[in-house]
């Protein structure tokens, strides 16, 4: 295998992936804590200050100088939900030397400034540049009411909140307007020193590098000696998850001046089966995963209700979406022919050969992952957060391993939890 | 096969033109575990009107026939679709229509060959009537709609309106749900028929190949085909002026949305001087409003830019311009900053040390195109299609000097040249 993990201090974890795969090495560094509403605004601020300035480097503009110089080296950072966990995120992602016209030692920098923009920021008056705290306030606001602007997220993420209303996974995450009023550069610089302290601390190495080397400057670096070891808090994802226990199906219709309605559907599952969340995937994989899936094939082929017609699977929550834009008239009829292909899979109704084509599906995708450096990063923090470890190679083995009757089994015990309808 | 080496990449290109006419791109990649190959056709969304080679009829088509043809392609005989039997096989499938191209690919790590197999007998095998015809119109007509609900989208094409007046730029990719009722299957074919021979096509695979063992199984799986002459496509002819240099629109948006574009009438027929001119563009629209920028600093800490604006050089012999686009709450002040940059830069000349950082910036930009066998088969093909390769942007990089980049400047980034579309929320 060509991954490695190596543990820094106690909840600070060091991985390199080794690959030749690519032109370019990528550095991420995650820190995880759990979802909560107190916390997920100020999570969403945090990162946008902190990509502002640092001690060494007080403005955005003389980071992207630097980055630049740097031939063009990207910095990005993000938020992201992944199961209960808000997941803080930071990439710098920069040429191999080996592409470079001239010769340069732009790792040693990297890592340099990663770790000096996540722990060194700027502060005055013990606290975030006010400045910045304040100009990123009033963007992340424009951010969360621009949620309404893409109409097919918007739809996703409104089905998502109703479905885990008052559960940590049905929290936006970007926030909320109203938490952000509350928040002041001092507190906000309060919270990050406690974050830091308690946050589990995750860094990803991924490209053609000897890892002697790049672990020695990541290990010497000064910000990362001074952090303490921690007992870090976070929400670790079970590979058997809980249950929501089965309920009348919540049915949410939302008006908005658009064209096209949005139907989005998610479905739950109360099975005990082993191995339920690959059994899960290929489910979903026949029902709606591609082109050759019952969803493709009877709302967008045989009816022609939908261009989009499709579901994706949540493994995290254990929870399958379903999505599809229609003409809105035809919300019933829609909603009546996705239920009959819900049927169908608890009725068996589906052949070996929709088993082999959703396995091939998965797989093939699987065996990409390595093809895309992110997505590599993105696998094996998955696991890290996951209370198993599964190799690409026994993920593989394990979605061939799926019966037909193991999926007419979890079919039985899928049920529609809600169902949402964005219209005009 | 001609063999094109870049020494900064360490890349290798293939290129052999067939007997057909027909020309094939290998670009091997031992390292990689994935396997692309995409097939193009010079047809897209701006060829509505053309001479056929061979019956020498002059043929006007209805919006959209190259995407709703494109969309067509996969439907057999049999009653199978090609994209089902692709997936079923565990490979990715898509297929595209741009303005000046259409393109039909797929993507794996097993069963290249019996994907090949269909990929290249479906391609190779249209097959339209009056009933799948009229069936793809209820689904296009959603596609339609869908984009017309994007406020990206439909940005972009008032934009188009802005800077042209004629031109079949302006075209949706695919058509209005009036212009593709009138789609026919004679239609089809005839635009099959023309289009679709070899002598117009080109096709890149990009993965673990050996050259000589690629060409021989592309070559065994093409239909014997007589090569045909040009196709003579009628466009209207080159507008010396913009169409207007302002229009807007209301949707439900957070916050407008704006593009500011540059229409470019230089003549752009000599390639190796374009790919120059596009290196030049993209360093100077970084400096323009790029991150680094002191006028993107001055709108960001405004809160006037949430971020970078997307900058694009759009072009085809057909039409060329700049867009610049993005989201703020006072989309004047975004353009009256480029422009009082772009004055700044024609008055005092580029920077020496910002001129080089930013050079730098856009050498390591092209680096990292090389990073998947997806983005490196598609790049091919794309500026193939414009008669470009794709190496150049390494090679010729070293050629755009800062006294070269200010010739550019003078003459592509003109007031007079220069519209603006806005997109804001409902009152």
């Amino acid at each position: 295998m060509n991954y490695i993990k190596k543990e820094v201090k106690q909840g600070i974890n060091l991985h390199n992936i080794n690959t030749n795969k690519f032109k370019t090495n990528l550095y991420a560094v995650f820190l995880a804590t759990p979802l909560s509403r107190e916390n997920v605004t100020k999570n969403a601020l945090l990162t946008a200050v902190l990509r502002r300035g640092t001690k060494n480097i007080e403005s955005q503009v003389l980071i992207s100088k630097k980055l630049e110089e740097m031939y063009g080296a990207s910095f990005d950072c993000g938020i992201e939900k992944t199961g209960d966990n808000h997941i803080i995120k930071f990439y710098l992602e920069t040429i191999n030397e080996a592409f470079l016209p001239e010769k340069e030692e732009l790792d040693k920098k990297c890592i340099e400034l990663l770790f000096d923009i996540i722990l060194n920021p700027l502060v005055q008056n013990d606290g975030f540049k006010s400045e910045y705290v304040e100009s990123e306030k009033k963007k992340l606001k424009q951010i969360i009411d621009g949620k309404i602007d893409n109409k097919r997220t918007y739809s996703f993420e409104r089905c998502v909140e109703e479905m885990f209303k008052d559960e940590p996974y049905g929290l936006y995450k970007f926030g909320y307007v109203e938490d952000l009023e509350k928040i002041t550069p001092q507190n906000l610089y309060q919270y990050y020193k406690e974050l830091i302290k308690k946050c589990k601390i995750d860094i990803f190495v991924s490209g053609n590098l000897k890892d002697t080397d790049i672990n020695n400057l990541i290990e010497n670096n000064a910000e990362i000696k001074a952090l303490e070891a921690r007992k870090s808090e976070y929400v670790e994802n079970k590979e058997n998850s809980e249950k929501i226990p089965v309920r009348e199906e919540k049915v949410v219709e939302e008006k908005m001046q658009v064209g096209q309605g949005n139907l989005v559907i998610g479905l739950s599952s109360n099975s005990q089966i082993e191995n339920e969340k690959f059994v899960m995937s290929v489910y979903n994989a026949i029902l709606g995963g591609g082109a050759n899936s019952k969803l493709f094939q009877n709302v967008r082929e045989k009816n022609s209700l939908a261009y989009t017609a499709g579901s994706t699977f949540r493994r995290q929550k254990n929870t399958i979406f379903i999505r599809c834009g229609i003409e809105i008239e035809n919300y019933q009829k829609a909603l009546d022919t996705i239920k009959e292909q819900i049927e169908d899979m608890k009725n068996g109704n589906f052949t070996e050969e929709d088993m082999e084509n959703a396995k091939k599906l998965i797989v093939s995708s699987v065996k990409g992952i390595s093809s895309e450096q992110d997505t590599e990063i993105t696998y094996y923090y998955g696991q890290e957060l996951s209370d198993t470890f599964t190799t690409i190679d026994d993920y593989v083995t394990k979605i061939n391993n799926v019966t037909k009757s193991n999926i007419e089994e979890v079919a039985k015990e899928i049920w529609i939890n809600t169902v949402y309808f964005l219209r005009d | 096969m001609e063999i094109i080496e870049s020494l900064k990449l360490k890349e290798k290109e293939y290129i052999e033109k067939l007997d057909n006419g027909m020309t094939v791109i290998i670009i091997p990649k031992p390292e990689l575990d994935k396997k692309y190959v995409i097939w193009g056709t010079h047809f897209g969304s701006i060829d509505n009107r053309f001479i056929m080679p061979n019956s020498g009829e002059e043929v006007f088509i209805p919006d959209g026939v190259a995407h709703f043809l494109e969309h067509k392609m996969f439907e057999q005989p049999n009653g199978t679709n090609s994209l089902d039997t692709l997936m079923a096989l565990g490979l990715d499938a898509n297929a595209y229509t741009t303005n000046d191209h259409t393109a039909y690919l797929f993507e794996c790590t097993d069963n290249f060959y019996e994907g090949l197999d269909e990929f290249m007998d479906y391609v190779q095998h249209p097959y339209f009537t009056d009933e799948n015809v009229e069936k793809e119109k209820g689904i296009i007509a959603q596609e339609i709609k869908m984009y017309d609900d994007e406020p990206g989208w439909r940005l972009y094409m008032n934009t188009m309106d802005c800077m042209y007046k004629e031109n079949p730029i302006k075209i949706d990719i695919a058509g209005s749900v009036e212009s593709i009722s009138k789609i026919t299957p004679d239609v089809l074919y005839k635009c099959y028929n023309t289009f679709y021979n070899p002598s117009n096509m080109v096709m890149v695979v990009c993965g673990n190949f050996n050259p000589d063992n690629i060409l021989e199984e592309i070559k065994k799986r093409l239909l014997p085909h007589e090569k045909q002459g040009e196709i003579k496509r009628i466009y209207p002819s080159k507008e010396k002026e913009i169409n207007k240099p302002y229009n807007e629109m209301e949707m439900e948006v957070s916050l407008p949305l704006f593009a500011i574009g540059f229409k470019d009438m230089e003549d752009n027929r000599n390639k190796e001087e374009l790919v120059k001119k596009h290196i030049a563009i993209e360093i100077l629209l970084n400096m323009i409003i790029g991150k680094s920028s002191d006028g993107y600093k001055e709108l960001y800490e405004k809160g006037l830019l949430l971020a970078e604006p997307d900058m694009d050089y759009e072009f085809s012999d057909e039409y060329a311009h700049i867009v610049i686009s993005g989201q703020s709450q006072e989309p004047e002040k975004v353009k009256e900053k480029v422009e009082e940059s772009i004055n700044f830069f024609l008055e005092n000349g580029l920077d020496d040390e910002h001129f080089n950082r930013i050079r730098k910036k856009v050498y390591g930009d092209y680096v990292v195109e090389y990073n998947s066998v997806g983005d490196i088969a598609r790049m091919f093909l794309s500026d193939k299609m414009k008669g470009i390769n794709s190496f150049d942007y390494i090679e010729k990089y070293n050629e755009v000097t800062k006294e070269y980049t200010e010739t550019v400047l003078k003459n592509v980034f003109k007031k007079d040249n220069m519209v603006m579309s806005v997109i804001r929320g409902k009152k």
